[in-house]
């Protein structure tokens, strides 16, 4: 719920890599603009109650107080040049520009469950998504990744169903 | 020691892996683990298994919060139109939706019936000065805000029992210090630890703790005196309050007929069966069946009654 | 003696052939399902429940206690392996234990976290044996304001997750915050934040947030800067099991890991988040290798590891004694109770005492099993990371997306699955932390509760909240961790 603000995140690529020249202005924007949503929320709560003295709103209110004075902190920090180091993890290089064809792959590729699980069913949906994945980190076999990803997610549905967990059906579009 | 026993576990481990197609019933249970909603939903399924009405799996949910309006809600969500999905609920069910405006109408379910009605008590910590329930109206009388009363959530039948019993004692409603718990157990121990003046709950949660001795029940809110509690009615009190808190079972929202129709008979034949009855003993659950249409027809009376209570006492407006 | 006696009773029950078969098949399944995301022991136990209708009572209950000590490690595995916690518990072994695996010394902290689990689960069913009534007794001392002081007090673990800036780790912890008052306000029934969506209602899903958060958003993130080969070769290198140093930085870890998570098990609204949260930052201030922290350190393992394991135990105490169930996993057992017209306290002690003291036996049985089970699968386990990069990582997707969809079967967490994800690789790519994210979506609803109900009882007198000598004096521990850098850099300065 919290990155509906407009916050332009395809610009994220450019984050990594150039660097003292960028400023992302637009991250301390989002943050002003999710407590905003916060403190218009808050808005309708009562802030205090007879006996409690701390009503529903309260709280509300302070997480969204408190992310629009941290939002401008990060404003006043970028204005001043902070740096942003990516983070390194195992396989990726934090100084690496991003591929934006990769990240978009991998963004379908998680984007696509809410689309066809409730019609593909889990299966299909996991070989799709696997492939999909595999193909992001640059592999490039493609029909041993759909055979790997239709055994892993049809394994898994058997498995997990027999275990008792509602997976839905095996491919619902067909009624089965 | 029998080599054919000692086999079972693998024979079970292997029917599992599997998948040994088994038909199952998705049951929310909309309270947190622990209370009586979650009890009654678990021994309701098991003893219709017990029994051999219904022979295929259970897949048990807990969401808890707000007199089962979250897991209503999310039931409503999750499984519109779905074969298999039933819902417990209850008398809070019908306030907390006047309460909480919630955008969810018990009339959105299948009516399957109701199960059991059970009555509330009252409770205080073992050593509590308050002996009888009289004295410890005269104490709510004193000082209301003093006397922090815990229950079941807001607007549920612990909160209108507490109000119904200070309006028959002459108690401003409005001044009460009503706290919601999380769960019975919640209720229970901030009893003990004085956190509570006193609570409300079902008797199923608080007698045993009765029987450990270390709270003490007052009174209960059913019309006659329950049997192993050793306590008045609110009637014999002097307090005209008779509050039954039953609880029911609803379908999906838009469930098939034909799955409907099984399911209604399926609770018929629990309501009569041997293992319903030894299991409504153990729990001391009053049995109160109403099956199917007449069953909506209830709720939808019950909607009308206690919304106009909520709004006698001051909880709505 | 008596409860030795008994105990001694127990274990010729538990250790029938039979049994062993239960508690083997228990752990089995247990370590099976703690391996998908978000699917822990209260769930698998409770789609066993079918099981008590074909079983006697004491083998039900044995293998009961395998899947309870088998899920947890299962989550563990994940956790340190693919850096997937699946619940809260195993989300600070996340922390250190992935970075020790990427290093190559994922072996180590496997069995760093095995040994620790056995040794906690050990010690605790030792308690449980011989000091159950009275550790029972806890459950009723613990007031609102002393679950609001614990609290706090778990809060201070921010202070060592924060990160390289003060200001992005606040805004981590602040986002958690906003995060935990989604949903009905459970004190007056009041909608926050849901915005009229009714998915919104119960709040969002606290799995779904890790899991997203950690596996979706890694995914995302090294999807868009992989470099091929960078990592292949580290996994398998260094030694396949715990250095001598190791078992020297471990073995104090695993016993202050037990002696929070232990009673915290046994509190009504304790659970595992919070001793696993202390034993983090306890570990990290104790450590004299606290440099270590953030780049895989052992005891950032070993002690959360052992405090999650023995909180699993802790709460079986008050379940056997009084028949009070504080945790989901614990209302699963008592309803197993229930269904064989059992009722848990302390009059099945003496009414059925075979079944009592069997399940306590097999508790050690169980954990001996799991040590034999696991130790010699670390290696096999480590193995998992031979696995060539982008089918490992397509995997790790599948396995968070059963995992979310299995628990709750509604579009909706998926959506939130891939918005937190999203969240979480800007978060990666802007160095912000991720654990303050969590910390303030498990910590902030409990504080909120604790403190409205503590203020509503003493009718909106502060003083309440430091009322009890247990409150004080963790609020006072809370200030001093946070104040004392400050005082002490203070002195430096003017000495």
């Amino acid at each position: 719920m919290s990155t509906n603000p407009g916050s332009g995140l395809p610009e994220t690529g450019k984050g990594g890599g150039a660097r003292a020249v960028s400023r992302p202005w637009w991250l301390g924007l989002a943050v002003i603009a999710l407590g905003g949503v916060c403190l218009y929320g808050s808005t309708s709560l009562a802030q205090s109650a007879r006996y409690s003295s701390i009503g529903p709103g309260l709280f509300v209110t302070i997480a969204g107080g408190g992310l629009v004075i941290l939002g401008v902190m990060l404003l006043v920090q970028i204005a001043r040049g902070e740096q942003f180091e990516p983070q390194d993890a195992e396989d990726a290089a934090g100084d690496m520009k991003a591929n934006p064809v990769a990240l978009g792959t991998a963004l379908v590729a998680v984007l696509l469950p809410i689309f066809t699980i409730e019609t593909l069913g889990l299966p299909i949906t996991a070989m799709l998504s696997f492939t999909l994945v595999a193909r992001s980190f640059s592999s490039r076999k493609l029909l041993l990744d759909l055979v790997y990803g239709a055994i892993l997610g049809t394994a898994a549905w058997f498995l997990f169903s027999g275990l008792g967990l509602q997976l839905g059906a095996f491919l619902p579009i067909a009624g089965f | 020691m029998n080599f054919k026993k000692a086999l079972l576990p693998l024979a079970m481990f292997a029917a599992l892996a599997t998948g040994a197609a088994q038909a199952q019933v998705s049951v929310m249970l909309p309270a947190n683990p622990g209370g009586g909603w979650d009890g009654t939903g678990r021994q309701a399924m098991q003893a219709m298994i017990d029994a051999g009405i219904y022979s295929g799996g259970v897949n048990f949910t807990n969401t808890g919060g707000a007199g089962g309006t979250i897991g209503l809600a999310e039931f409503k969500n999750s499984q519109s139109g779905k074969a298999d999905a039933l819902a417990i609920f209850g008398a809070i069910t019908v306030g907390a939706i006047d309460m909480n405006k919630s955008p969810i109408s018990l009339a959105d379910f299948r009516p399957v019936a109701r199960l059991t009605t059970e009555y509330d008590v009252i409770a205080v910590k073992a050593d509590s000065p308050y002996q009888t329930l009289a004295e410890f109206v005269a104490a709510l009388k004193a000082d209301p805000g003093g006397t922090a009363v815990g229950g079941g959530s807001a607007g549920g039948v612990d909160q209108i029992a507490l109000a119904l019993l200070a309006q028959a004692g002459d108690v401003p409603v409005n001044d009460l210090n009503y706290i919601p718990q999380a769960s019975g157990a919640e209720t229970v121990t901030g009893i003990i630890n004085g956190t509570l003046v006193a609570g409300f709950s079902g008797v199923s949660e608080f007698a045993q703790f009765a029987e450990q001795g270390r709270i003490r029940i007052l009174g209960v809110t059913a019309p006659e005196r329950l049997a192993g509690i050793d306590a008045p009615t609110f009637k014999e009190a002097g307090y005209d309050v008779e509050v039954g808190n039953w609880r029911g079972v609803l379908g999906s929202p838009n469930m098939p007929d034909d799955n409907y129709a099984v399911w209604v008979e399926n609770f018929k034949k629990l309501n009569e069966s041997e293992q319903w009855h030894k299991v409504l003993e153990t729990q001391g659950w009053a049995q109160n069946y109403l099956g199917g249409a007449e069953f909506g027809q209830f709720i939808a009376d019950e909607t009308v009654r206690i919304g106009a209570v909520l709004k006698d006492v001051g909880l709505v407006d | 003696m008596q409860s030795f006696e008994l105990l001694l009773q127990g274990f010729s029950v538990a250790l029938q052939p039979t049994n062993l078969m239960w508690a083997l098949l228990g752990s089995i399944l247990g370590t099976a399902i703690g391996v998908l995301p978000g699917i822990g022991p209260a769930l698998t136990i409770a789609l066993l429940l079918p099981v008590t209708i074909s079983v006697a009572p004491t083998s039900a209950f044995i293998m009961f206690a395998g899947v309870l000590y088998g899920a947890m490690y299962g989550g563990s595995t994940t956790s340190i392996l693919i850096n997937t916690p699946g619940e809260s518990g195993s989300m600070m072994t996340a922390l250190e234990g992935n970075k020790m695996a990427r290093t190559g010394r994922g072996a180590a902290a496997l069995a760093t976290a095995a040994i620790g689990s056995f040794v906690a689960g050990t010690i605790a069913t030792l308690l449980l044996t011989f000091a159950a009534p009275v550790i029972a007794e806890i459950a009723f001392y613990f007031k609102p304001a002393d679950y609001f002081a614990l609290i706090i007090l778990a809060f201070t673990s921010v202070a060592v997750v924060m990160g390289s800036s003060r200001v992005r780790g606040f805004i981590s912890l602040f986002i958690g915050l906003a995060l935990g008052v989604v949903g009905i306000d459970k004190m007056t029934g009041a909608a926050r934040l849901t915005f009229g969506v009714p998915g919104l209602f119960d709040g969002i899903e606290l799995t779904v947030v890790l899991v997203s958060l950690f596996a979706v958003g890694e995914i995302l993130y090294v999807a868009s800067r992989y470099r091929p080969g960078a990592g292949d070769t580290t996994a398998l290198k260094g030694q396949t099991w715990m250095t001598k140093e190791d078992w020297k930085r471990s073995w104090k870890p695993w016993l202050r890991g037990t002696a929070l998570g232990f009673p915290m098990g046994a509190l009504p609204a304790g659970g595992s988040e919070i001793p696993t949260m202390l034993s983090y930052t306890l570990e990290r201030k104790l450590s004299k290798h606290s440099e270590e922290f953030g780049h895989g350190a052992i005891e950032g393992v070993a002690g959360p590891e052992a405090a999650n394991n023995a909180a699993a135990a802790g709460m079986l105490v008050p379940l056997l004694t009084l028949g009070l169930p504080t945790s989901a996993t614990a209302a699963v057992l008592l309803a197993a109770f229930q269904n064989y017209g059992l009722q848990p306290g302390p009059f099945l002690f003496t009414s059925n005492p075979e079944l009592i003291w069997g399940l306590i036996a097999s508790l050690y049985i169980g954990n001996v099993m799991l040590l034999v089970l696991n130790l010699p699968l670390v290696g096999i386990w480590v193995k998992l990371l031979l696995i060539p990069r982008p089918q490992l990582y397509a995997g790790i997707l599948v396995f968070a997306m059963i995992g979310i969809w299995g628990l709750s079967g509604q579009v909706i967490d998926l959506i939130v699955m891939v918005t937190v994800g999203i969240v979480g690789y800007v978060m990666r790519v802007y160095d912000f932390p991720i654990a303050p994210v969590l910390i303030g979506l498990i910590l902030g609803p409990m504080a909120e509760v604790q403190l409205r109900t503590a203020l509503a009882a003493a009718q909106g007198n502060p003083v309440v909240l430091v009322s009890t000598p247990l409150s004080a004096i963790m609020l006072v521990i809370a200030a001093l961790f946070l104040l004392a850098p400050i005082v002490l850099n203070r002195l430096k300065a003017n000495a």
